[in-house]
């Protein structure tokens, strides 16, 4: 025991002083997030506003994206309630991407790197650097439980109760435990860091897509779900604290199995068995296009298979839709009087929330050809026949591609299930759906086309597509709640799109978002062609 | 026949940083020319412009009398690289990586490639990410030498390898270099480029500080004399090309700069000498001075 955690605590302290500002960034950044919003909800709860957001978050399409609600009727939804159900889910979900991230920052990645062999040269214990990063993982999560505590306390609104906070809190904090759990076991199986971080990120969004058709066919089915420990806890109504137990319980045991495993393991090694490669390249790698190929293959099929679990999984719900509309009367008027059905408005909303994910295979494929510079992958090839157009045009090839083949497989899937799901009573066929889905082509174009221009012009900025992404997202996802300006939820790529089968086709502006991702990729090719490689930054 | 590389007032900024404030050397066909300086001197920087990899400021730069930014193309189809540090794609195997390279380059010769992974021991069916510093570098130098080329570029290509490795590397570049090629061989360490060297460049702090035949430097670096003389030594101080000077009762040690030596002992026999030692000055005397410049 002492000689595989000897001395952790002076990694621990260590871990401390250097990420002193990552802590704080991470602890006031999620902290506020989670907690700040409650004098707009305020706003939201004035007048019908309750009523009305009770109803809109018994649609099954929204509590597959946020998560259901004990409150069983529109008179009992409180503040409180509303606040819990919006953001429980989403906040936690940000916490345990941020652990995990972390954790394997400090684990894997540091083997990769080969600090950890300079580490155990010294009287370090073998296992310490796990305990210490597991320990100041822990300890960042408690700070961001009573910083969330704190700041909702601070606010003095009604039915956010001084118990309903702190379990609001605990939740989230809770939630960047099992995430760092996760990633630690994950960080011993991989051998790199790239996929252990890869497959603790798609564990967590398996979690939330297998809990998204739980909450709406049996939400009993989600308590067995490890997510479903953080947000089932229901703050400021049931305020069900026992799940954090069984949380508590899961990362425990889930901690105690990576430590297992790294004992038994030999540095740098992990658990998948590594095969005797290839002596010669296949005719098929021996060429820019089949390096890039054979390079992205591993993200590009990862993000493949998510897509047609993603779109399978919201088409599972389309079956329970009818039930749902039967048993709410307010609901049924709504949707008889608009003339559209449950199915469509849906599938409108749902597509916008697929593509846009979507859109991260394409900018990650764009960022990767920079990623490859500043690593020095490129240097020797830089000095054969291959051209700058050669590399940057094969990547975009291959960005179209995957956003192509990624709005098939989402669109495809989710229609696939929901007609099958809905049987006999669907009002809608396979081509709906794939028209649903192309209807989004030129935003992917768009993103693509932004993440072109940073590589030619601020190769460094790439990362900040995603910025746009997430913000993006987070607009639409808050727009139809909150009452945003227009000129301001125009900002966000997919508003300018109508979002069929609801509304109908724009080609005008179809036309008009491709001619300008167009112009973006032929922008950063100018600058991709003439500016100095950057290696080694 | 003209120059393979022509360099003439190469400039290179990085933000405000000066990179590069005067780089002009040439090599001519044929010829092995070492490229040397300490690190961060802009050696890279330097090689990087000739491939076109990064774009020039100033200055007029030529391979095959064609220019190295518009015609990088035609040029690339020439010449052969291999980089400082090579990195290579972890999931691929030594064996891809060296074919993926012949064929973007072109006219690989395969028998040659079976040769040179047999002699520098490469094992090709590993992974990449399980090479060291060592072996990658193998990979790039194997995938460079098995491809017909009329430039050669090496950046400290020998960093990792051990001594045995770094031998056969210095027999294979011999044989490119008898069958005429031209090679710039860029290193901050002199005895990797002495045995090969026609002509050697010292490049300090973005500029050109030294171009010659490595007879040349010697001539141009200076000998320690140890001197008694029967007068007072402290004389010699006020000599012309007396530099270094360090006494110690009646016996002086300095060293002397070779032009001035005829003034030295002109000005030592008047004291009287009573011993004289010479020793010859040491290329790496030579290259010390002008890192510490």
């Amino acid at each position: 025991m002492k000689e595989k955690f000897s001395r952790w605590d002076i990694l621990f302290v260590q871990y401390l002083k250097r990420d002193w500002k990552k802590i704080i960034v991470w602890v006031l950044g999620l902290g506020l997030f989670s907690a700040a919003y409650v004098p707009a909800f305020e706003e939201i709860t004035k007048g019908q506003g309750l009523l009305g957001m009770y109803e809109t978050l018994q649609n099954p399409a929204m509590i597959s994206m946020v998560g259901p609600t004990p409150i069983e009727t529109a008179a009992d939804y409180t503040l409180g309630a509303m606040y819990a159900q919006e953001m429980v889910l989403f906040c936690g979900l940000f916490a345990m991407i941020i652990a995990v991230l972390h954790v394997i920052s400090h684990t894997r990645k540091e083997e990769d790197l080969g600090l950890t062999e300079l580490v155990r040269s010294f009287q370090i214990g073998r296992q310490a650097n796990s305990l210490a990063v597991i320990s100041e993982t822990v300890i960042i999560n408690v700070l961001l439980t009573l910083f969330i505590w704190g700041v909702m306390m601070s606010f003095g609104a009604d039915t956010i109760s001084a118990e309903g906070s702190f379990l609001f809190g605990a939740s989230v904090g809770m939630a960047g435990v099992i995430g760092a759990g996760i990633a630690l076991v994950m960080a011993q199986i991989m051998s790199t860091s790239s996929a252990a971080t890869g497959s603790a990120l798609g564990i967590i969004g398996l979690l939330y897509i297998v809990r998204a058709g739980t909450d709406v066919s049996n939400v009993g089915l989600s308590m067995i779900n490890p997510l479903g420990w953080t947000y089932l806890t229901y703050p400021f109504t049931e305020n069900n604290w026992s799940l954090l137990i069984c949380a508590l319980i899961f990362s425990i045991i889930v901690v105690t199995i990576a430590f297992a495993l790294e004992g038994a393991r030999d540095m740098g090694a992990g658990y998948l068995p590594e095969r005797e490669g290839r002596e010669r390249a296949k005719k098929s790698l021996l060429s820019v296009r089949g390096l890039f190929i054979k390079i992205n293959k591993g993200v590009i099929i990862g993000w493949m298979i998510a897509f047609v679990v993603m779109g399978a999984a919201y088409g599972s719900i389309y079956g329970d839709m009818q039930t749902f509309l039967e048993s709410n009367e307010m609901m049924k008027q709504m949707f008889t009087h608009s003339g559209v059905s449950i199915e469509e408005s849906f599938t409108g909303t749902i597509m916008m929330v697929m593509t846009g994910l979507v859109s991260i295979l394409p900018i990650a494929i764009i960022n990767k050809l920079f990623s490859e510079e500043s690593r020095l992958h490129l240097s020797q090839l830089y000095a054969t026949k291959v051209t700058r157009g050669q590399l940057y045009w094969t990547s975009i090839g291959l960005a179209i591609i995957a956003g192509f083949v990624g709005i098939l497989l989402a669109a495809g899937g989710l229609g696939g299930i929901a007609i099958t799901a809905m049987g006999d009573s669907s009002t809608m066929n396979i081509f709906d759906f794939l028209a649903a889905g192309y209807n989004f082509l030129p935003s992917v174009l768009f993103l693509t086309g932004l993440a072109t221009l940073a590589l030619g012009w601020a190769p460094r900025l790439g990362r900040v597509v995603y910025v746009y992404l997430g913000y993006s997202f987070l607009l639409n996802y808050f727009g139809g709640i909150l009452d945003l300006p227009d000129w301001f939820s125009k900002t966000a790529i997919q508003s300018w799109i109508p979002r069929m089968p609801m509304e109908d086709f724009d080609a005008p502006i179809f036309i008009a978002i491709t001619v300008i991702s167009i112009a973006l990729v032929i922008i950063g090719y100018l600058g991709y062609s003439r500016r100095d490689m950057i290696e080694g930054a | 026949m003209t120059e393979v590389v022509k360099v003439h007032g190469l400039q290179k900024k990085f933000g405000k940083f000066q990179a590069l404030k005067d780089v002009t050397f040439t090599v001519e066909p044929g010829e092995v020319v070492g490229f040397i300086g300490p690190n961060g001197a802009g050696k890279s920087t330097t090689i990087r412009t000739l491939l076109g990899i990064i774009k020039r400021d100033a200055g007029n730069v030529e391979i095959f009398g064609k220019d190295v930014w518009k015609d990088s193309l035609d040029i690339h189809k020439r010449i052969s690289y291999v980089p400082g540090d090579v990195s290579l794609w972890g999931s691929l195997t030594g064996g891809e990586i060296i074919d993926l390279f012949l064929k973007l380059h072109g006219g690989g010769d395969k028998q040659k490639r079976d040769y040179l992974i047999k002699r520098f021991e490469l094992d090709p069916k590993k992974k990449a990410k399980g090479y060291s510093k060592g072996n990658r570098q193998k990979v790039g130098l194997i995938a460079a030498l098995s491809v017909d080329s009329d430039l050669y570029i090496f950046d400290e290509p020998t960093s990792g390898l051990d001594p045995l490795m770094e031998a056969i590397f210095q027999e294979e570049v011999e044989k490119i270099k008898e069958s005429g090629k031209s090679i710039l061989l860029s290193s901050h360490i002199l005895s990797e480029v002495e045995r090969l060297a026609d002509k050697v460049v010292i490049i300090r702090q973005g500029e050109i500080v030294e171009t010659g035949t490595l007879d040349d430097l010697r001539h141009l670096a200076r000998s320690t004399v140890t001197l008694e003389t029967e007068g007072d030594v402290a004389e010699m101080n006020k000599v012309n090309g007396v530099f270094d000077f360090k006494q110690t009762d009646n016996q002086a040690t300095f060293s002397a700069d070779n032009q001035y030596l005829n003034e030295i002992l002109m000005e030592a026999s008047k004291l009287g000498v009573k011993k004289f030692e010479s020793v010859p000055p040491t290329l790496e005397d030579l290259f010390m001075r002008h890192y510490e410049g």
